[in-house]
């Protein structure tokens, strides 16, 4: 059987959920006959034509404000930000009027917001970043980040049918690195559940996207040194996945946090924060978290992997806490 | 008289009604009536402290009510805080509410759909007050809400603070309409303010360019909060924007019924037949201040105000309705007691009505399904509980 890669799997999400459902249309920039800059969209529009596949001019807030508009009376819209970094110019709609619309009137909100994110490929401040946490703290949005091409099919389908806005972070560096066999039929990933990736006793990392990867990695160096490593990728980041979480950290008693975002008021804060507060009594160390520094992203590669959360500073942190 | 470059009060009222349907006229009068009751009634409550904040309509009547007229069933209809005309005359049926002002013939298709009007006045009494009664149950204010009841003919979304920001959202809704293939359109209305804000800019070049069939009206009372058109934009006419775009532009006079409600049709007519957008400027006179009692109106210079007060609509329309012979002062009157004695049961009804249950405030933010499961899931101290 054919491997399936990242990007492949979305656009098999998107075409399958186009065909089976006529209220589902994608609108962004570039996606139409160009299919988009990673070509996400390639051979939607030849398929099912300019209302269901929309160019929009060059557009991010009015672009969501549209699509909310049109998911009021009865539309799903995937909505694809060229890069997760333009969402900003949207950020208004999406936190204001996307977010609070179903708490206000009680009338859902089915979107997928498609965020192209992350760095590893030199692209600079503007081209790299990890948005996550400037939704997660925003009532009202489910964010979901999966790391593999088979949750990335399964969430995305499971997203397009939830009748609430869902912001989708799509990993880059992914896109065509990640591939795997997948079977045909209808694969859904549930919304709202971690995923136990690789047991373990000794030491909790809580993790998701292209950093999930890197702490396998690093995981598997340290079980060659005898410790034992759990790897929980999160996948969706709100609503969260507690039980997972809270059962594996009274297992191993000790945590560590990886995610590629900056690292103050990043995602692993508001999990430090609940695991502190719901597992005080088990852990035997710090919540330690390894995420990338204070800083834009710079252009230089080289400059831009010193900053990265990688395998190496994974695996180091691994071992200062494996001695607690 | 200091009035600012682009303060110039409208011309005097010296357009007489065109021969314009005797139904849509009694229509226009009644619910301009009831909505300057519903103001009057709410001005008078703020003034001595009764509801925290206000924002009159008082002006605007003859241009929420004379578009809103020509609105069918199942049109949208995109509204801000001076709307209320367009709101009641979009989801009442008025020969239900009053009987005795309308004549057999007045009821109309789209009135039989819609549900017993009193019950929705209620509704709206009730989410005025913040109740439990209201839309919102009390999680949000006046106008910020909607209501799509396709099964009802109404399709409307209501603001959020951000004003500007509802006018992509106008245009989702039109596009939905291009997707489903029908012929209806979108009303979206916009106070001039807004005009400064990027996603006026966005939503119509989407329009434009996907020839969407809304029709943005423009409420242009001069002042923003306490800022004049003068430190606003520097274009002559607000709807000079609209060839910039690749749609129709018009400004008309606000306060002409016959201006409003023709230049309205026009554009519906355009939109329901292909034509794509209108940016329909309405000049209003700045009759109130931005909110009732918090001091912009006191910006207005003393002679400006005064120019404008004596622009009231109703006066006008109603002047204009006795020299046209569609009503003698008798009429006036009952149309006027008619509507000040409904808005008046409406809000005494709503003033005995129960506070929301605090349960409301916890409510969920999630549509039932899978992630409200997993948001439920969540320990308390995130739930906040």
């Amino acid at each position: 059987m054919a491997e399936t890669t990242y990007i492949d799997a979305i656009r098999r999400a998107l075409g399958e959920e186009m065909d089976r459902d006529a209220s589902v249309f994608l609108m962004g920039q570039d996606i139409a006959a160009f299919g988009g800059p990673f070509r996400a969209s390639r051979g939607l529009f030849e398929k099912h034509g300019r209302l269901r596949v929309i160019n929009t001019p060059l557009m991010e807030s009015g672009a969501v404000g549209a699509a909310l508009g049109a998911a009021l009376v009865g539309k799903r819209p995937v909505l694809e930000m060229q890069f997760a970094d333009f969402v900003s110019c949207g950020f208004n709609q999406i936190v204001n009027n996307v977010a609070k619309t179903y708490y206000r009137w009680e009338t859902p909100v089915p979107m997928v917001i498609r965020l192209p994110f992350g760095g590893g490929s030199g692209a600079g401040p503007f081209h790299s970043q990890s948005p996550e946490a400037w939704f997660a703290h925003t009532p009202g949005l489910c964010v979901v980040a999966p790391s593999t091409p088979r949750d990335a099919l399964g969430m995305l389908k499971a997203a397009i049918r939830d009748p609430n806005p869902v912001i989708f972070l799509e990993h880059r560096f992914l896109y065509r690195r990640e591939k795997e066999e997948l079977p045909a039929g209808d694969l859904l990933t549930p919304l709202g559940r971690a995923n136990i990736v690789r047991e373990g006793t000794d030491v909790t990392i809580l993790s998701w996207s292209w950093t999930l990867h890197e702490s396998l990695a690093a995981a598997a160096e340290l079980a060659r040194e005898g410790v034992s490593v759990e790897v929980i990728d999160l996948r969706t980041l709100t609503p969260l996945d507690e039980d997972t979480i809270f059962t594996s950290v009274r297992k191993t008693s000790k945590v560590l946090i990886v995610h590629e975002a900056t690292v103050t008021a990043g995602f692993g804060a508001e999990l430090a924060a609940r695991i502190a507060d719901q597992c005080f009594e088990w852990l035997d160390g710090p919540v330690r978290r390894v995420a990338y520094a204070d800083r834009p992203s710079p252009y230089n590669k080289k400059l831009e992997q010193s900053l990265l959360p990688g395998r190496e500073r994974i695996t180091a942190a691994l071992r200062k806490l494996a001695r607690y | 008289m200091v009035v600012s470059t682009h303060s110039k009060p409208p011309p005097p009222p010296t357009a007489v009604l065109a021969d314009t349907d005797p139904r849509v006229l009694r229509r226009a009068h009644f619910f301009m009536r009831l909505s300057r009751a519903w103001d009057s009634r709410f001005e008078a409550m703020a003034r001595v402290g009764r509801i925290g904040r206000w924002y009159s309509a008082v002006g605007n009547e003859c241009t929420t009510v004379g578009t809103a007229l020509a609105l069918g069933a199942n049109d949208s209809l995109s509204t801000v805080h001076r709307d209320l005309g367009a709101v009641l005359t979009t989801y009442l049926d008025p020969t239900r509410l009053a009987p005795a002002l309308f004549e057999d013939g007045d009821q109309t298709a789209w009135d039989v759909l819609r549900p017993p009007p009193q019950a929705l006045l209620d509704t709206l009494a009730n989410q005025v007050f913040g109740r439990r009664g209201g839309f919102t149950r009390g999680v949000d204010r006046s106008f910020h809400y909607g209501l799509i009841k396709p099964e009802w003919g109404i399709r409307h979304v209501g603001m959020i603070s951000h004003l500007g920001a509802m006018i992509p959202v106008a245009a989702g809704l039109a596009l939905a309409n291009v997707q489903d293939g029908t012929d209806r359109a979108v009303l979206g209305f916009i106070g001039e303010g807004a005009t400064s804000q990027g996603d006026f800019h966005e939503a119509l070049n989407l329009a434009g360019v996907m020839k969407l069939p809304l029709i943005l009206v423009v409420e242009n009372n001069r002042y923003a909060f306490s800022t004049p058109l003068s430190e606003q934009y520097a274009c002559e006419k607000l709807s000079d924007r609209a060839p910039g775009y690749g749609i129709a532009g018009e400004t008309v006079d606000g306060l002409d019924f016959d201006a409003v409600h023709a230049a309205m049709n026009r554009a519906i007519e355009r939109a329901r037949t292909g034509y794509g957008a209108t940016l329909l400027e309405c000049m209003l006179p700045r009759m109130r201040g931005h909110a009732e009692g918090d001091g912009s109106y006191e910006m207005i210079p003393a002679a400006e105000r005064e120019e404008y007060l004596k622009q009231d609509p109703l006066v006008r329309f109603e002047a204009s309705l006795l020299a046209r012979g569609h009503a003698d002062q008798q009429r006036v009157e009952r149309v006027t007691a008619t509507a000040r004695d409904i808005i008046e049961d409406a809000v005494e009804r709503a003033l005995l009505t129960e506070e929301p249950s605090l349960a409301e405030a916890t409510r969920p933010v999630f549509a039932p399904g899978e992630v409200a499961t997993a948001f439920a899931r969540q320990s308390t101290e995130v739930t906040g509980g």
